[in-house]
């Protein structure tokens, strides 16, 4: 079987402007969105749905794309951590990981953003309880946490996605 | 952060051809056949290698460590013949696609001939089965530090607190798992090696002799590293067989291992029983320790750290930061048929620590005396200094019993023990642990010798200052988060008194410099000392000729906010950036017989043992219906000698801790009976999440040393060297209170359930 053969054409809007692909229909999203499309920015720390390092944002819920076939998203709202950056300016959610020490290695760092940034658009104000829940399907095996929820409950961080930035 | 920075699996390279490994499901086999037609018929597949084909290419991962006695094993790159543990590596596909080989590894067909396996401790010292015929009676290598006689001690001891201690086997799990890229462009005889590596300088000396290569063609090339813990601080065989694959097939091609090969085939960590007795007398004086440690190291010796990562390097510090006169030790480094035993974050020293610190209070509660008070009265103290250990570690500065009290001050004592016996009546158990220990930091070849591994270790840097000032430097160190380059960036920038943003560091590939690792807490010192030093060699010859055109003596002359001035008078000076000018293009200015070159190359190995020092506390409380054990609060104090960028420092003790929560009471790699390990992902293999790790208290105390540039210390191991003491400890300080304690780890619901079913003391708590 060659690599054309039985695939499917798949259409999106990730972050923010269609776009489309071909993928077989045992492609997950992950690969699909790495290989396909070069976004490479979401990470494959388990491929089971373990780890969280592959979170996206589909239709504004973050969800494993490890777990999500390529076929399935189809007709989707896809966002992933290269959409957040404009400008070569950094997200105000990223820039609080940052300010924060909220990353070391930074593997696990494009799901836990894109985990934070949908708890934010739900809840604006999240306590540190909240914050610490939210991040809890997401492994990091650098930070012990801390810094990550540091980063989430910044005022700088909170409002700005408030505002609509993110 | 930005989704920009390349990892080892985002390179993309044109032609690439994509490897699967075919890896044992037997712990111990012998392969009668392999038949690999079908797979290689297979579309889209171009290669299969078998250990026949791989074995006159090269023999194998050869690991030895230069001491009489040790038993060196070679691993081969592909199995041959025999299969020595659950995942080594038999056969593997190369294809035009990753789906490819994958689809292609099920075709191959090999018959095993099962043979009897050495699946623990136990059975690798009755030796009545051999786990690998290198190695006779299992043992790779007995050991003694110390040989003091001990029985008078133990026989006028008031108090004698023993037990035996059964360490799990971890996996050090970095998020990220291995990866190498290799390409050979036979034009030009350039093997480019990309590896997620901790120790590129290491790996491309090891990549030359073991695929007898020319190394001033070999470059290694590290991408951003997805955390290594020690883990990617070894020279993997897979790394071997990528580069003769390269060779062969003259295309790039590319290994990302998934996390069950991870789990499978990447070195495990700090599986040993420690069997401990220390002898108090009746003023809670320590007198003698006694200890045999015992390390099931797997099938062969990781490259470079062998099965003496373990037991045997734990040992010379087990006596830790305490008055202990005589002490009497021997470690077994075993073969078992697991997969090799590797580095990982506070290697050897973690289960020794569990098991002394667990003594300790044992002893303290029978003598009456708080965990505090008894450490308090054996820790070595300013005015012991220079203190000798039994194994002969010099301790000439520490600030442990400072430690000790801002401990004791931090988890406020007294109230801690009222809120226990509080919830003790209302049928909960809280407990408080601690433990204060030294850390043999950014190890370089004396600390390596006095572990009792000869390994010769150095690193260099250069540091150029350009045409326009701006200070470039290159380190042969790299970050696998730890947060080097800033770190780095910041000694030039001190060195140079010049803005952060004036420093550019250049790493990650060896083309650079040459260096043994970022490991071992070396990143900081080592960094540390090679810049400095070469920035400093280079500040000679900006003194000279600043001195020339000041017409002033070099001594006179200061570095500061970006200028090159006289001592005391900013205004009689130029900026830096003048001064560079007229080094790089304007020979009028130079003194007689000037050399002008701005740049310089240094090496750095610490003179001595450069030790840090610190303390950790922890309070847990078990839950008696689901017999879990939850982390409630932790504190660390930290001596890392100057700390370049605290938050760095924080953010190392906070991840450690951790990676202590995980070990002590979550990961465990599970074997069964037949050496088949069972717990092959992540949701059998538990890693702390964020709802299990508590937000940690940290206080800084600062001795700087005076055998490293600027006064740092390592400090990367540290938590992982005491913090699982301190876990353990507050668990058994917990089940104290019912007259129960656990001496196998980790802690985990089951173990806690068992301690409780034994527990002499249930009338203690009504829910009991
Ligand atoms: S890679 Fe998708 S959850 Fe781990
Ligand atoms: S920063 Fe390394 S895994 Fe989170």
């Amino acid at each position: 079987m060659t690599d054309q053969e039985g695939q499917l054409p798949v259409r999106v809007t990730l972050n923010g402007q269609p776009a489309s692909f071909l993928a077989a229909p045992r492609t997950s999203l992950s690969d699909a969105l790495r290989d396909k499309l070069r976004l490479t920015g979401l990470k494959q720390g388990c491929e089971i749905g373990v780890c969280g390092s592959c979170t996206i944002l589909v239709d504004d819920k973050p969800i494993r794309a490890c777990l999500m076939l390529a076929v399935q998203a189809d007709g989707k709202r896809i966002e992933t951590i290269e959409g957040l950056a404009t400008n070569g300016e950094l997200h105000p959610l990223q820039a609080s990981f940052q300010r924060h020490h909220g990353l070391q290695c930074g593997f696990c760092t494009s799901g836990m953003v894109l985990t934070a940034l949908a708890l934010l658009r739900d809840n604006p104000a999240p306590s540190r309880d909240e914050a610490r829940e939210a991040i809890s399907g997401n492994l990091c095996r650098c930070t012990g946490y801390e810094t990550i929820i540091d980063a989430i409950v910044d005022p700088d961080a909170m409002r700005a996605t408030q505002v609509g930035h993110g | 952060m930005s989704g920009r920075a390349a990892y080892i699996a985002d390179l993309a390279f044109p032609d690439v051809l994509h490897v699967s490994i075919l890896r044992s499901p037997f712990a111990h086999a012998r392969i009668t056949a392999i038949d690999v037609s079908a797979a290689r018929a297979h579309g889209g597949v171009v290669q299969v290698w078998t250990g026949a084909d791989v074995l006159p290419r090269c023999g194998g991962v050869m690991a030895r460590m230069e001491l009489p006695g040790f038993v060196p094993t070679v691993q081969p790159i592909l199995a041959h013949d025999i299969v020595r543990f659950v995942g080594e590596a038999v056969a593997v596909v190369v294809a035009t696609s990753q789906a490819a080989a994958e689809d292609a590894l099920e075709l191959i067909d090999v018959d095993y001939d099962e043979l009897p396996v050495v699946a623990d401790i136990a059975s690798a010292v009755a030796a009545e089965v051999i786990a690998n015929e290198a190695v006779p009676a299992n043992l790779v290598y007995r050991g003694h530090r110390c040989q003091d006689d001990v029985d008078n001690d133990f026989a006028r001891a008031a108090c004698v607190a023993q037990g035996r201690f059964s360490n799990n086997r971890v996996s050090a799990t970095p998020m990220e798992p291995r990866g190498c890229i290799a390409s050979h462009e036979w034009t030009s005889g350039q093997l480019t090696v990309w590896s997620a590596t901790q120790m590129p300088s290491f790996l491309k000396t090891m990549l030359a002799i073991h695929l007898a290569f020319p190394e001033q063609r070999i470059e290694v090339i590290t991408p951003q590293v997805g955390g290594g813990f020690g883990q990617k601080a070894h020279v993997h065989p897979e790394e071997i067989l990528v580069c003769l694959l390269a060779i062969e097939l003259g295309r790039p091609i590319r290994w990302i291992e998934d996390r069950r090969e991870n789990l499978l085939s990447a070195t495990h960590a700090k599986h040993q029983i420690n069997e401990m007795a220390i002898a108090v007398d009746a003023d809670g004086r320590f007198l003698a320790m006694r200890n045999r440690s015992s390390t099931d190291g797997g099938a062969y010796n990781s490259l470079p750290w062998t099965h003496l990562v373990e037991s045997h390097v734990g040992a010379s510090t087990l006596t830790g930061p305490y008055r202990i006169a005589n002490f009497n030790d021997e470690s077994l480094s075993l073969v078992t048929n697991k997969c090799p035993i590797g580095a990982y974050r506070g290697v050897g020293w973690s289960a020794g620590h569990i098991a002394r610190e667990t003594l300790i209070d044992r002893a303290g509660r029978e003598l009456g005396l708080s965990p505090f008070e008894i450490r308090r009265r054996n820790l070595v103290d300013q005015s012991d200094y220079p203190f000798t250990t039994p194994t002969g570690l010099v301790i000439r500065e520490g600030t442990f019993v400072q430690t000790l009290d801002r401990l004791e001050q931090m988890v406020d004592y007294r109230s801690f023990r009222e809120r226990q016996t509080a919830a003790l009546a209302k049928g909960k158990l809280l407990g408080l642990g601690l433990c204060v220990f030294n850390e043999v930091s950014g190890v370089g070849t004396r600390a390596l010798s006095f572990l009792h591994t000869p390994v010769t270790t150095h690193d260099t840097a250069t540091v150029r200052v350009e045409p326009t000032g701006k200070i470039t430097v290159t380190t042969p160190l790299v970050a696998a988060g730890q947060g080097h380059l800033t770190t780095f960036a910041q000694v030039a920038a001190d060195a140079f008194g010049v803005p952060l943003d004036d420093v550019t560091v250049l790493a990650g590939t060896t083309r650079n410099a040459h260096g043994f690792g970022t490991v071992a807490s070396r990143g900081a010192v080592f960094g540390a000392g090679t810049i400095g030093r070469a920035a400093e060699a280079v500040k000679v010859k900006i003194r000279q000729l600043a001195a020339h055109l000041l017409q002033t003596g070099a001594e006179r002359i200061t570095l500061s906010e970006g200028r090159v001035h006289v001592t005391g008078s900013p205004e009689q000076g130029m900026p830096l950036a003048d001064l560079a000018g007229a080094a790089y293009f304007a020979d009028a200015t130079h003194p007689p017989e000037f050399d002008p070159a701005l740049e310089a190359t240094a090496a750095f190995d610490p003179a001595d043992v450069v030790l840090a020092n610190g303390g950790h506390a922890a309070i847990v409380e078990i839950d008696l219906e689901t017999c879990l054990v939850r982390v409630d609060q932790m504190f660390a104090v930290e001596d890392c000698g100057k700390m370049i960028n605290p938050m760095i420092v924080e953010g190392q003790i906070r991840g450690g801790i951790a990676q202590a929560i995980g070990m002590t009471l979550l990961e465990e790699l599970v074997h069964d009976g037949e050496g088949q390990l069972v717990t092959t992902t992540l949701m059998d293999y538990l890693l702390p999440t964020s709802v299990d790790v508590p937000d940690v208290q940290i206080a800084h105390l600062e001795t700087p040393s005076d055998l490293v540039p600027g006064g740092v210390k390592g400090m990367g191991e540290s938590a992982m060297i005491s913090a699982p003491a301190a876990i353990i400890g507050a668990v058994n300080d917990a089940l104290a209170l019912v007259g129960a304690s656990v001496e196998s780890f980790p802690a985990s619901p089951q173990r806690i359930f068992d301690a409780l079913q034994r527990a002499s003391k249930v009338d203690a708590v009504p829910a009991l």
